[in-house]
């Protein structure tokens, strides 16, 4: 089923949760909801259930106006952040439910519903788990069982609330993965919230990142993360280095490096602002570009995170650099090293749009800048 | 827990034994005996001792005497009376008690603040003064007196005076019970359901009550308590009749002002007795309960690992 929002707003009192949004999300799309808690990003995803109403704007279902449906007539299955599983019922139980409050023409004879809740509950590898009580079930698991629950209605929409949030790190990477795959075979139009930007790239095929109840940007998860349209999703999506650009003698500065001529810079002494991933950084042991002394040495597995602190910057503005653990094994770099750094690839944003687009609508940035090697 | 064999051997050592002896928990261990005694001896004097002293006083004259006095028509009258009044009184707080919790922990609405004060009115106001407004509004002289009395329906003085203000005094227990359990639990169960294409009904009946049981339960007791040992607001607008607007509490203050001890304390004992099997009930019912019962099989097991 594709859905369509236009122009969904809500309020809470004062506050707009849900600002005038426009979505388009085709049928079979796997879409995650990013932003910082009080983006918004629930209460869209509550609006498309159904479990909130908006106060103007419409949702379609395959074209046709929702807005009014009750969440019974949806077909949506609603996956709660902590599961919400029925306590006093076994696993069975809860699978069954949907299946068990359908009026009584529509409902399967029970050995067909036995049978299904049979095969959903093989299909999240938990057949052996069929008569015990939630409270015996890890984090995990119970995560499981109510993705089965909420399959077992066939739901032609699948609405996760933060679907991880509360696992353990093992267990979140191994049910990203299951959920992908689950997706792929069962095609429905799966729609996911969360606050982990790592999470959204991992499993999203589109991603759309919320601000304060606007879309701030929407796309592939590639593409949003090379080509940010404001500094708000450039630090929402990864670490960033920070850099002033400071103006002299007519010419645009970030530290030492010129970049002067950059499309950002519109005009001469504009307030404008840098920012550059820790791996768009390159380190070198010798002295080229700007120097900088290594305070930091952190190995992360395949990579390695420097903290530099560049000559003429605050020292308690350090620069993170990300080098490949290969390089790290040649260079060996050591605290208290003398380093050259240089910058493969920077943004250049307004400064009014640190905050995020909340100011004004000049938030739309540069292209990113490939470094001229001189 | 199990200890690992070398542990234990260790306590055994000189140099650990020493340590026991310094055991940095001692001073918590001598806290937590004084804190159990405190609470014993409050038990005791507060809780025990009052029932030791109905039941004797009741069986002070004989057997014969307490037969005699339980079997008293009067007596027998003011009993029925009462669990009559019980069995209207609580299935109607039962009903306003989950409806007012429902509507104030899942709906968000004007005046809701005002509802929630209004629950907790009769615990504020003084039974006595809840008879009295009852009479005010159906006594003779009261607003509703002349249409009453026209119509021979009989309010004040009667059966229905003492439900209405039975009712008002155990108004507030069920759902004074329910609104921080059904607060807690939220309503991702029920949007769950929903969600899983159920009706309202269905919601309620598989999903909100069995999560609200418990709460639920002990709510009823505690109403029924009460109604059943309500005397203020009913002594008020029951104008003791005996025989016929009397209820146990009524009955028990009459017996004792004609000094007639071992009555008032026998027809007391049985008021304790019904509490004691409401107690009881409500330990059975856990008991019975097939997951309570498992959760503490769970318990017996990890505890042997």
């Amino acid at each position: 089923m594709s859905i369509t929002l236009r122009g969904v707003s809500k309020q809470f009192g004062e506050f707009a949760a849900v600002d005038d949004v426009d979505l388009d999300i085709p049928t079979g799309a796997l879409l995650a909801l990013l932003g910082p808690s009080g983006c918004g990003k629930t209460t869209l995803l509550r609006i498309i259930a159904g479990l909130e109403a908006p106060e103007r704007g419409q949702v379609l279902f395959d074209g046709r106006d929702a807005t009014l449906w009750p969440i019974r007539d949806r077909k949506v299955g609603f996956v709660f952040q902590n599961y919400a599983l029925f306590r006093h019922m076994s696993v069975f139980d809860n699978v069954a439910f949907g299946l068990k409050v359908k009026a009584r023409r529509e409902r399967p004879p029970s050995a067909e519903i036995r049978r299904k809740v049979q095969s959903l509950l093989e299909l999240v590898q938990l057949d052996w788990a069929g008569d015990r009580y939630p409270s015996q079930l890890s984090g995990g698991q119970k995560q499981r069982v109510a993705l089965a629950r909420a399959l077992a209605v066939d739901p032609e929409v699948l609405l996760l609330d933060e679907p991880f949030g509360a696992l353990d790190a093992q267990v979140r990477h191994e049910l990203r993965r299951w959920l992908r795959r689950l997706h792929t075979e069962l095609k429905f139009t799966s729609i996911f919230v969360t606050h982990d930007q790592q999470e959204a790239i991992e499993v999203a095929d589109t991603i759309v990142v919320l601000n304060r109840g606007r879309i701030e940007q929407s796309g592939i998860p590639g593409d949003v993360y090379d080509l940010p349209r404001s500094a708000y999703v450039h630090r929402f999506l990864g670490q960033v280095n920070e850099l002033r650009v400071q103006w002299h003698e007519g010419r645009a500065h970030i530290g030492p490096i010129d970049i002067t001529g950059d499309p950002a810079l519109d005009s001469y002494g504009s307030d404008r602002i840098a920012l550059i991933r820790p791996h768009e950084i390159d380190v070198g042991g010798e002295a080229v570009g700007w120097l900088a002394t290594v305070r930091d040495v952190r190995v992360i597995g395949p990579i390695v995170r420097l903290e530099l602190c560049a000559d003429g910057r605050p020292p308690n503005e350090p620069l993170e650099a990300e080098v490949s653990r290969e390089r790290f094994d040649l260079e060996r770099f050591h605290i208290g090293q003398r380093v050259g750094v240089r910058f493969r690839r920077w943004q250049v944003y307004p400064t009014g749009a640190l905050g995020g687009g909340g100011l004004g609508g000049i938030t739309r940035a540069s292209a990113p800048r490939e470094a001229v090697v001189a | 827990m199990m200890e690992s064999p070398t542990v234990l051997r260790d306590y055994n050592a000189p140099a650990a034994r020493s340590l026991r002896e310094r055991d940095p928990a001692r001073g918590v261990r001598w806290g937590r005996f004084a804190l159990i005694a405190v609470a014993l001896t409050f038990m005791a004097a507060f809780l025990f001792l009052p029932l030791l002293v109905v039941f004797t006083q009741a069986l002070a004259k004989g057997a014969g005497a307490y037969l005699a006095a339980v079997s008293d028509p009067m007596a027998w009258a003011a009993i029925k009376l009462t669990l009559m009044v019980a069995a209207i009184a609580v299935p109607m707080n039962l009903v306003f008690g989950v409806v007012s919790a429902w509507t104030i922990t899942k709906f968000q609405f004007r005046g809701k603040s005002t509802l929630i004060t209004l629950i907790d009115l009769p615990f504020a106001v003084s039974p006595v003064i809840a008879g009295l407004t009852y009479i005010l509004i159906f006594g003779a002289h009261g607003w509703f007196g002349a249409y009453l009395q026209a119509h021979d329906i009989r309010i004040v003085f009667a059966v229905p005076g003492i439900v209405l203000a039975t009712i008002f005094v155990t108004f507030p227990f069920v759902a004074r019970e329910l609104i921080p359990v059904m607060q807690a639990q939220g309503k991702d169960d029920e949007e769950t359901a929903l969600s899983l294409g159920a009706n309202g009904w269905q919601v309620f009946w598989h999903v909100t009550l069995p999560n609200i049981r418990w709460g639920l339960l002990y709510g009823v007791l505690l109403c029924n308590a009460r109604a059943m040992g309500e005397f203020g607001a009913v002594s008020v607008v029951s104008g003791h009749i005996r025989g016929l607007t009397n209820t146990m509490p009524l009955h028990v203050e009459i017996l004792y002002n004609e000094y007639n001890y071992a009555a008032a304390f026998a027809v007391a004992s049985l008021l304790a007795l019904l509490a004691l099997l409401t107690l009881a009930g409500k330990s059975f019912l856990e008991w019975r309960q097939p997951e309570l019962r498992h959760g503490a099989r769970l318990k017996r097991r990890n505890s042997e690992k």
